[in-house]
């Protein structure tokens, strides 16, 4: 087994190498399959997600009741969000039982995944802009490949990428990223560094949050903290986690423009004033 | 259709990656892959100071870490230029010692792959490892091989682990040297690999990588042949050891997924082994499953297991149950003769040791009328060796006359202090002056092959009887910490030293929720010569004839914050350690005995605790606060016995002294009433000379009503305490607890008072227990009372520290003192638990915010196991030492006393003598000349002699010994001796 977080002090490098504030690699890709409205995958070092959008679609709720106490909408087991009279955003996650080390498969009725979706589903909602579609449902479908930290802010990346792909105009870009803390809650240790963009073990060690903003702006369109830490190191972990979201709002971008590129390279689509982008 | 795979040429990191794969089976036997990405980079160090060309890291607030590794290494004859040094695994495995010496092995670069594998090999020291990369003076740089691109090596199809590890350990140096060579210097310092493995040193050879032998390298230093013992044994004959397979002594232990799954099945089980104090050859284990402990008798069975380790056993067929030994079996006095050097060929049971476990046998059959032969048991593996370093002295008949002045090395053997440790083997050249000093030494390995365990010196404490040398024995023996409080704790302590004053006025910041107390008249009463005084205590009258007692306790946590150098050193300490002559405080004396010592006349900060009370002692409220008090007297026990007793005293002080006193004895009775037990063990005091420190005599201590006084205050306090932080943090609040002993631990105390006496012993409730032994009276021997309650004691469980969330509260309760719940809160001089209870009570009543080690429960489940280890240590080792000083204060004397016996073997008999609180075996074979015929009758406890001296010996039969002070011969230490001089 190779050694735990106790060991960044010796020569401030974490357990898989890094500095501080690396962010691990990232890999994305949009456009995956070509059947659906918007679809995308995405990796954070060992964290790989997959993202089918469909829609924005006609409502399945009867009634087009507006208030968000209707009843159960497409599927009972996805978390729903809404906006006043705006879209509803249904967001569904399955974690493949081989997504982790025990191999344990959790149902889509499980605790965790019920909140992983309800905090997909609040931050895209205050992201999007739903208004336009009046009385119907963007639903987000989410796969876990395999997971290996900072699951939340993977899943909301890849979901910002299927949104893009599938034309969902929003604000801009949502994304999310986690950063950690290099010492325990219990011990006295003001001057612990903060940390960036946790993989599965730190997470099981180290107290850490997920934050997610809305692009270039440090505006926080997302946070949980499920870990103790003490008040005073929170602050630095925020400005270090809002760091990671810039660079990986960059990241996402270049996907983007990227896919764009090739595909009028390819012929795809006519370069022209429709698209009001710079595809370089 | 578009791929999810990633194009590799599109990988826009600009970092290298690379993955390590681990497989690892867990404990229900499941396999799991862990894949792990490693992100390899060119920023890591090399962190010598003669570098230009390495940048070294800085953390996220800016600060850089700056080099380590000196720019002037030390030189050596085969390195003239300086060198750095590169331990594999196994020289830190076989030599921990070694580095750790302040005078050599400086400027070591530890790579990740050695850390890693220690880590995975030994975790202790792996955490002296670490305590060595924190010294600034031994400067040991941790180099991150693994993930530094240049020296991060993949392991190549069948290679094992351990050849890749070397191959990586080969390469960091390669790359060191070949770092350093562009640096532009005459003094070009060499980074040698240090290693054990002579294949590994092949291997290096070939690359030209610089390498040496830990012993060709220690051989070069000055001091060579101190340092040289201190490389452990195992490890250099390796390569010879394959070849004897059929020497084999010992039997093999099982794998550990055998032994998992066999615990998991319930056909193994797995406990603490321990060893009889009587009877080396016989150890018992408590496991889950079963209500009494099981027994493993001989060497055999035993199987190499050393007392303390965490064992498998596998429990023997039933023909080969037996009745525990009834016989003293001492490891000296049967293989004495052996030789240390020669394993080879001899039986792994000599012959002496197998017709004594022979007899043993018989004996079990022939009394089989009462027939109960026990569970027995044999050690199929180890889960965790528990060794730690052991002191003692070398063995003088072990030692060849040749070594003794020669420079050869020498087999010798060790025999520890503690005789539940075997011999142990230890090869060294400097026998001669070993020979007569107490030393310490660690144990490396058991193999099989090998009868004893082999292990290797560390130091000497000096001379044997020194009272320098045995005292460090004896705080050695117990793991206390007794080095002096280093800077950093210093450093915490108020900058005013003594002269550190309760600010005048009460505005100060210091003053902030604390109540003015100091019109009380609070007195403190304690033992002659304190000076931590933890507690004080007052009572005055109210108008409406109930009392207000206040309990005051030394507010040490204004002073000692959490988390910082001195709370992790006290929460190490876990308490202070009262030897006879000596204290080892657990924090700095200017705390302990000064600022926080509640002493007459001056002022000082506290936590008080205040009830009102009515005329029966039942308390009608209580609240807590902080508080500054001025106590107006420190009595002595007996000081203030006397001023109670003075009836012509009737100024409001001594009043209030009566009040308490008064109130004390209807606390007492109620608890009594509850069922509290009043148990007890033998307690004597030393009086020592004060010029000379030598002891003159020994006394029982003497109970006054004052000591009863104080104490059912502080129990009061304690209960009031754990109820409140119980309230305010029903999951992390610090208690103590003290279980209800298992009826079965009874049993044989039970049946030796039917059997002997015709006295039932009920043990159902605490409350059933103290009226039998209320009733276990003798008339004519006053002292069989107590006799039986000391027999008693020993059989209760002992009492623990426990987080409040970690049990139900049934649990709770406090078996010894009836009560529901308990915590310690009134010594936090000198208990650690204390001090975390004030920190949750100062945080219950809202006078501070609770800070978050102590309201992290994992943490406080640490805190509690390590005080729980430390106050039992603590207990034995003041036992301890006040067995020295009655042995000391015997010196040259000879007295005559009465004694008691307390147990019987077939072979001998223990007698406890009251007025020096000792214990002392009597062999039958030391009662004449030629050893008495004896007949052994284990129903009635009776021992039966004839021949040489005709004598019956019976449980609890009064005695009258002749106690000489003599050097026990096994063990090297002083104590007393007793003889028979006839039984009454
Ligand atoms: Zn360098």
């Amino acid at each position: 087994m190779p050694l735990d977080t106790s060991t960044y002090n010796l020569a401030l490098l974490r357990v898989d190498g890094r500095r501080w504030n690396d962010l691990r690699r990232l890999h994305g890709q949009i456009r995956t399959q070509a059947a659906a409205d918007g679809s995308s995958y995405l990796e954070m070092g060992n964290t790989k997600v997959m993202c089918v959008v469909t829609g924005p679609s006609e409502s399945a709720r009867r009634g087009g009741a507006g208030g968000g106490a209707g009843g159960p909408a497409a599927s009972s087991s996805s978390s729903t969000a809404t906006t006043p009279n705006g879209a509803e955003i249904a967001v569904t996650i399955v974690t493949g039982g081989f997504s982790t080390v025990d191999r344990k498969k959790r149902s889509r009725t499980d605790k965790r995944v019920q909140e992983l979706q309800a905090g997909v589903a609040k931050a895209l909602a205050g992201a999007l802009h739903a208004h336009l579609y009046p009385r119907s449902t963007i639903a987000v479908s989410l796969h876990v490949l395999s997971q290996d930290g900072s699951l939340l802010a993977c899943l909301v990346n890849a979901s910002t990428l299927a949104l893009v792909d599938a034309g969902v105009p929003m604000t801009d870009y949502l994304v999310a990223c986690t950063a950690g803390s290099t010492s325990g809650h219990g011990a006295g240790d003001e001057g612990a560094d903060p940390l960036l963009d946790l993989n599965g073990q730190e997470e099981q060690e180290l107290p850490f949050l997920t934050l997610g903003t809305l692009g270039a702006t440090d505006r926080v369109a997302l946070l949980v903290c499920e870990s103790r830490v003490q008040v005073g190191r929170l602050e630095g972990m925020m400005a270090v986690a809002a760091d990671g979201c810039g660079h990986i709002r960059a990241a996402l971008d270049r996907i983007v423009r990227d896919k764009g590129a090739q595909m009028v390279r390819e012929g795809a689509i006519a370069k022209g004033e429709s698209i009001g982008m710079d595809l370089d | 259709m578009t791929s999810l795979k990633r194009p590799t040429a599109n990988d826009q990191s600009h970092l290298n990656l690379s993955s390590k794969v681990y497989v690892r089976s867990t404990k229900s036997g499941k396999v799991q892959k862990i894949v792990r990405e490693v992100y390899l980079r060119q920023d890591i160090p090399c962190s010598s100071q003669i570098c230009s060309n390495c940048r070294p890291p800085a953390n996220a607030a800016g600060q850089v870490s700056p080099p380590v590794l000196s720019d002037k290494p030390a030189g050596t004859k085969a390195f003239p230029q300086g060198h750095y040094l590169v331990p594999d695994t196994n020289a830190l495995l076989n030599a921990m010692d070694l580095f750790e010496q302040s005078s050599a092995f400086f400027d070591v670069i530890i790579l990740q792959t050695v850390l890693e594998e220690l880590r995975n090999r030994s975790l202790p020291l792996y955490n002296r490892l670490i305590g060595l990369t924190k010294s600034e003076d031994k400067r040991f740089y941790v180099f991150f091989n693994e993930f530094r691109l240049e020296t991060y090596v993949a392991r190549e199809q069948d290679e094992s682990i351990n050849d890749r590890n070397d191959r990586a350990v080969r390469q960091a140096v390669q790359w060191y040297n070949m770092h350093l060579a562009q640096v532009k210097s005459k003094r070009l310092p060499t980074v040698v690999m240090l290693t054990d493995d002579k294949g590994n040193i092949e291997k290096a050879k070939q690359d030209k990588v610089p390498a040496v032998t830990l012993r060709d390298y220690v051989g070069g230093l000055e001091d060579a042949d101190r340092l040289l013992d201190m490389i452990a044994e195992s490890r250099e004959r390796g390569i010879s050891r394959d070849k004897k397979a059929a020497d084999f002594l010992y039997p093999e232990y099982f794998t550990m997924s055998k032994m998992m799954t066999g615990v998991k099945g319930g056909m193994l089980h797995q406990g603490i082994f321990n060893v009889s104090p009587y009877n080396y050859l016989e150890g018992s284990i408590k496991v889950p499953a079963f209500p009494k402990a099981l027994l493993i008798l001989g060497r055999d069975n035993i199987n190499r297991a050393v007392d303390g380790d965490v064992v498998v056993v596998e429990v023997l067929p039933k023909d080969q149950w037996k009745e525990p030994s009834t016989k003293i079996i001492e490891e000296e006095a049967i293989t004495k003769n052996e030789n240390a050097d020669g394993d080879e060929g001899e039986d792994l049971v000599t012959e002496k040791e197998r017709r004594a476990l022979q007899e043993e046998v018989k004996k079990t059959h022939t009394s089989s009328s009462e027939g109960r032969p026990q569970p027995t048991a044999k050690v199929v593996g180890i889960i965790k060796r528990n060794w730690r370093q052991y002191v003692g002295h070398i063995d003088q008949s072990s030692v060849g006359s040749a070594a003794k002045s020669g420079r050869k090395q020498d087999t010798v053997f060790l025999i520890p202090m503690d005789k539940k440790v075997p011999k142990i083997k230890l090869r060294t050249r400097q026998v001669g002056e070993l020979l007569g000093k107490r030393i310490l030494v660690t144990i490396d390995a058991w193999d099989r092959e090998s009868r004893h365990p082999v292990g290797h010196f560390v130091r000497s404490l000096g001379e044997l009887e020194t009272k320098a040398a045995e005292t460090e024995a004896l705080l050695l023996e117990h793991d206390v910490q007794y080095r002096p409080f280093p800077k950093t704790v210093l450093d915490c302590l108020p900058k005013e030293g003594h002269d550190w004053k309760v600010p005048a006025s009460t505005d100060d910041p210091g003053w902030k929720g604390r109540e003015d107390l100091r019109g009380l008249l609070i007195c403190s009463i304690d033992p002659v010569g304190c000076q931590d005084i933890d507690d004080a205590l007052h009572a005055r009258a109210l108008p409406n004839g109930n009392f207000e007692v206040g309990v005051h306790i030394a507010d040490v946590s204004h002073f000692v914050k959490p988390s910082n150098a001195m709370d992790n050193e006290a929460s190490i300490r876990g308490t202070t350690v009262y030897l006879v002559d000596k204290r080892i405080d657990m924090l700095p004396m200017l705390l302990g005995t000064d600022l926080c010592s509640l002493k007459p006349y001056v002022e000082r900060y506290a936590f008080s605790v205040l009830w009102e009370l009515n005329q029966s002692a039942d308390i009608v409220n209580v609240r807590f606060t902080k508080s500054v008090i001025k106590s107006r007297e420190a009595f002595s026990y007996e000081q203030a016995q006397i001023r109670i007793d003075d009836d012509s005293q009737q100024d409001d002080l001594t009043k209030g002294m009566r009040t308490l006193l008064m109130l004390s004895k209807k606390l007492k009775q109620k608890r009594m009433d509850a069922g509290a037990l009043s148990l007890s063990s033998p307690e004597v005091k030393v009086q020592m000379e004060s010029e000379t420190s030598d002891p003159i005599d020994v006394k029982t201590k003497e109970l006054l009503d004052t000591n009863s006084l104080v104490e059912e205050f502080m129990l009061l306090a304690n209960i009031s305490v754990a109820g409140k932080i119980y309230e305010a943090f029903p999951q992390t609040a610090i208690l103590r607890r003290h279980a209800a002993p298992p009826k079965t631990n009874f049993d044989e105390l039970a049946n030796q008072l039917k059997v002997k006496r015709g006295l039932e012993l009920h043990v159902d409730s605490s409350r059933a227990v103290a009226d039998s032994l209320d009733a276990c009276r003798d008339p004519k021997e006053p002292f069989f009372n107590t006799l039986i309650r000391i027999m008693a004691t020993r059989c209760m469980m002992s009492a623990e520290y426990f987080c409040a969330g970690t049990q139900a509260y049934p649990e709770f309760r406090h078996y010894g003192l009836a009560s529901e719940i308990y915590t310690h809160f009134t010594s936090p001089i000198r208990r650690y638990a204390d001090l975390c209870a004030h920190r949750q009570l100062a945080a219950a009543i809202d006078y501070e915010p609770m800070h978050p080690s102590v309201r992290s429960r994992g943490k406080l489940e640490a805190v509690c196991k390590n005080i729980n280890v430390r106050h039992r240590n603590a207990q034995l080792a003041g036992r301890a030492s006040i067995a020295y000083y009655v042995g000391q204060s015997l010196k040259g004397r000879v007295a005559e006393e009465e004694g008691f016996v307390m147990k019987i073997f077939s072979n001998g008999f223990v007698i406890l003598v009251p007025r020096f609180g000792i214990e002392g075996l009597i062999r039958l074979r030391d009662l004449a000349e030629t050893e008495p015929e004896s007949v052994y009758d284990a129903e009635n406890y009776t021992l039966k002699l004839s021949g040489s001296r005709d004598l019956t010996v019976e449980l609890f039969q009064k005695v009258v010994v002749r106690i000489s002070d003599a050097k026990d011969e096994a063990t090297g230490k002083r104590g007393a001796k007793m003889e028979l001089v006839k039984v009454i």
